[in-house]
């Protein structure tokens, strides 16, 4: 047990050595954790019609909605998540992809997700469906006939990899304005997505610490 | 052999003033073996609710009687419909009979049992998992056999009982039978009609419909010789329910059976059985009119069926059977009428093989025009260590076809826009979905598109013991049921307004397990107490898996955080309740001509769905139903030489509940019967 202790003793002195090493080499911008509160993505038609209307994009480079046609990662309408990447699902107003950004879901708590791994591969928008699969149980949610509600599956993570190369973490908190904790879903407003992310602005890294 | 002879063991036997002699030990079971036995004799776990038994508690209906015993509950699904658990297995998995032949017209696969009336019924019988596997699909989680009364006697027997009660209801039974030498008959008629409840005033609509509803039930049999007999039995049901809009029931079930003995060892049974199943429902809008709902079902069952028996001796029995099942739906949900056709064999071989060891063996063969053919295994023991302890085991299996629903249903909600299609019209539904220009994508490989769905099956074993001393009872039976292929939705196809196209598949293994047992107590012939007991453990296989694998996760709906769900706080399948209680005690007055009966039934708490988004049922879902007690009183006091009061409180300790569970509150009923 002794030698264990010693050598995890070295290990760390070493890893602190090496990093402050760095920080004096360049200093890196930090990855923060931040939550975005109630981003509005409306939609037209449903139940039972056509589903159509603009997509409400967002950019993780500036952390906010955005109107551009070029600088964004992803979008959201109602409950569809679509991607800056890959080729139209063939839905009615939906975005021109512009960039090589791509998806994919991964199991774990927010915390879990430290990096990006070499075996996670991303995923893109296509003739086949979105990046993130539509419909209750596929994607990121669950939707229950009895109490019509919608719940973000818990333990899904959405890795991304933006439009600029980097990377960022999400995990959708809420559906519903305000993040209601009991949600009536006569009253409480829906597609207002609450969510948590991390994004690396750094090149090339591929950590979320 | 069930329809004519020694219906009246027990009742004969009887002293006519206390009726309830400690234990009836000659209490016979015919649906376990598909021979009359006596109960203590049969190796599985079997239940007989004798026709005092039922009269005592004054009820009306079968889930009534049936919510009562160790173990059965009556739940409703997500989509309201009510269906009978037993061993946690639900409803689509239990065989309901009367006089041996199948109930027919499941709605989502739960068969009501509200639409099976008590008056006229000799005795129930429970017989639990799927070892009395003779019965083909559908008896995987048991077998529920609800036997009418036969004429024993000459005399004109003649029955007339009123009774009111709560929430406008008021039941109207008439009976007569009687026999006339080779000529025997017997004819039952029923009226129920309630005026509906509304539990909440908020919410449009009645929690129940007013409703009324006819049951005929009639019964002849001719004996042409000592050898040779033919009873025709024919029982018709029709309901009218109360809503905006019109909706209506109709259940007949035509049965022929003749009894051929062809020697001392050799007995033949042919049966002729024709059931139909209507039920029509158009539900408008109470204000525009407008049609909401509109739904035509009509299921219609042919089936013969040729049974031997031949009595080899030094206690052996051997029971063979075959017959054939033709199978008609018209549903307006359907694009076409279907039909199915199937045949099957059964056999079966009970034998000594010890002083002491009784066993049966037995099988039953299915093919089937829509699926693979089935082989029912079922083999089954019974040890008695002495007179008053036997130990019983028992392992079986069965299966349940996939319905016609599951086949055949091309349904498209048109309020929400999803669609659901049964796994043969899967192709053509897509296609036609897209030449309408509906399909924005598939979600599975189009060479998946109708792959034929496989049978679901399971597997049970039981094991138990009865100890019957005197005064005292006891039975105590351990149970595991594992349940494969379960057949559940997928999604196949995205459609243009944002919905799915829903499919079904095989997916979920599930599993129940626990014990049950009953003990009960006579002080007296005229004071008896008992206790039942269940415990219960429900669970999907997947989830267990999934969670072991750390990939089940549960937010905290006021912080946000998401952790880890351990498998502890898995709490298992919908509608499962961990532990289902009940105490019963009857007291009778003999000097009075009274008596009391008190049943407490109590189910633990349990959960609906899932709600916080994990996909199944967890201890922070707040979907809970809290643990509750229904208590119901009988008092009775006959009067004169033929008539008797009864006055029944179900529910009195006024336990109401609204939402899902539509429980209403205390009800009262009195009743006179007049009994020639």
């Amino acid at each position: 047990m002794k030698t264990l202790k010693l050598t995890t003793f070295i290990l760390m002195s070493l890893f602190m050595l090496s990093c402050s090493d760095d920080d004096e080499v360049m200093p890196l911008a930090e990855v923060e954790s931040t939550t975005i509160s109630n981003l509005h993505a409306p939609q037209e038609g449903g139940q039972g019609q056509p589903v159509s209307g603009t997509f409400t994009k967002f950019d993780f480079e500036t952390g906010q909605e955005t109107n551009s046609d070029t600088d964004w990662d992803i979008a959201f309408r109602g409950t569809t998540i679509a991607v800056n990447g890959g080729t139209e699902t063939g839905t009615t107003d939906e975005p021109l992809r512009t960039s090589d950004a791509g998806v994919t879901i991964v199991n774990g708590t927010f915390e879990d997700i430290t990096e990006v791994t070499e075996d996670i591969e991303f995923d893109q928008d296509g003739q086949d469906g979105f990046a993130i699969p539509t419909g209750s149980g596929n994607g990121w949610y669950n939707y229950d006939f009895a109490t019509n509600i919608l719940s973000p599956i818990p333990g899904k993570i959405i890795v991304v990899k933006t439009s600029d190369g980097k990377y960022a973490k999400i995990e959708i908190l809420s559906y519903y304005e305000d993040a209601p904790s009991d949600i009536d879903p006569f009253e409480d407003a829906p597609r207002y997505y609450t969510f948590r992310y991390a994004y690396n602005p750094n090149d090339g890294q591929t950590t979320f610490n | 052999m069930t329809f004519w002879v020694k219906q009246g063991i027990s009742q004969e036997n009887k002293p006519e003033t206390d009726s309830l002699a400690y234990y009836d030990l000659k209490e016979v079971v015919i649906t376990a073996t598909r021979s009359e036995r006596k109960r203590q004799d049969i190796p599985m776990p079997v239940k007989v609710l004798s026709q005092d038994v039922i009269s005592n508690t004054g009820l009306r209906r079968a889930d009534e009687i049936l919510n009562e015993q160790t173990g059965i509950i009556t739940i409703t699904d997500q989509s309201g419909f009510k269906g009978i658990q037993m061993q946690g297995i639900n409803s689509e998995y239990i065989m309901i009979l009367i006089d041996n032949v199948p109930v027919v017209g499941r709605q989502s696969g739960n068969l009501d049992l509200s639409r099976l009336a008590l008056g006229n019924i000799e005795r129930v019988e429970i017989i639990k998992g799927p070892s009395s596997s003779l019965y083909g699909s559908e008896a995987l989680g048991g077998v529920i056999n609800i036997i009418t009364q036969k004429p024993k006697s000459n005399d004109l027997k003649l029955g007339v009982d009123a009774a009111f009660g709560s929430f406008e209801t008021s039941d109207f039974n008439l009976s007569t039978q009687q026999k006339l030498n080779d000529f025997s008959y017997s004819v039952f008629i029923n009226r129920l009609s309630s005026g509906g409840i509304d539990l909440d005033k908020n919410l449009q609509g009645n929690t129940i419909d007013p409703f009324e509803n006819y049951t005929l039930s009639s019964h002849i049999k001719y004996k042409f010789s000592d050898d040779l007999k033919t009873a025709i039995n024919y029982r018709l049901f029709y309901q009218n329910i109360d809503i905006s809009g019109e909706r209506e029931e109709w259940d007949n079930n035509l049965t022929s059976i003749t009894n051929h003995k062809w020697s001392s060892k050799l007995n033949a049974h042919y049966e002729l059985y024709f059931t139909q199943y209507q039920a029509n429902q158009l539900e408008t809008d109470p204000i525009t009119d407008n049609i909401l709902f509109n739904s035509e079902f009509n299921q219609r069952l042919f089936r013969p069926e040729i049974r031997l028996t031949y009595d080899i001796g030094s206690n052996q029995e051997l029971i063979s059977g075959f017959g054939s099942n033709f199978e008609f739906l018209d549903r307006n949900l359907f694009e076409n009428d279907v039909s199915f056709n199937s045949q099957y064999v059964y056999t079966q071989y009970s034998f000594s093989a010890f002083k002491n060891l009784d066993l049966i063996v037995g099988g039953r063969f299915d093919t089937h025009s829509e699926y693979d053919s089935q082989i029912s295994p079922k083999a089954s023991a019974i040890y008695k260590l002495n007179d008053k302890l036997s130990i019983k085991a028992s392992v079986g299996s069965g299966f349940k076809a996939p319905d016609f629903r599951q086949l055949y249903l091309d349904f498209t909600n048109s309020a929400v826009g999803y669609t659901v299609v049964g796994n043969r019209v899967e192709e053509a539904v897509i296609e036609r979905l897209q030449n309408n220009n509906q399909i924005l994508s598939l979600s599975v490989n189009p060479e998946d598109l109708g792959q034929p769905l496989e049978a679901e099956s399971s597997l049970g074993i039981n094991l138990g013991f009865s100890y019957q001393k005197n005064k005292f009872n006891l039975d105590f039976n351990a149970f595991r049921n594992d349940i494969q292929n379960l057949i559940d939705t997928r999604i196949i196809a995205r459609k243009t307004n944002g919905q799915n196209v829903f499919g079904y598949i095989n997916r979920d293994n599930i599993y129940t397990t626990g014990f049950e047992t009953d003990l009960s107590y006579s002080f007296n012939p005229n004071f008896k107490m008992s206790l039942g007991y269940q415990l219960l453990y429900a669970f999907d296989k997947e989830a267990e898996e999934r969670i072991d694998n750390g990939d089940v996760f549960v937010r905290d709906p006021e912080t946000l955080v998401t952790q880890r769900l351990e498998r502890s706080e898995y709490f298992g399948l919908p509608n499962r309740s961990r532990h289902l209680a009940n105490f019963k005690v009857f007291y009778k007055i003999p000097e009075w001509k009274a008596f009391a009966n008190l049943r407490l039934n109590y189910r633990s708490k349990y959960a609906l769905f899932d709600t916080n988004g994990n996909g199944l049922i967890d201890d922070f879902d707040d979907s809970f139903v809290d643990g509750f007690s229904l208590v119901n009183l009988t008092l009775s006091k006959s009067l004169f030489d033929h008539y008797k009061f009864q006055i029944i409180g179900e529910n009195i300790l006024n336990n109401e509940q609204t939402g899902l569970l539509n429980l209403p509150g205390i009800r009262i009923t009195g009743k006179i019967q007049y009994q020639l």
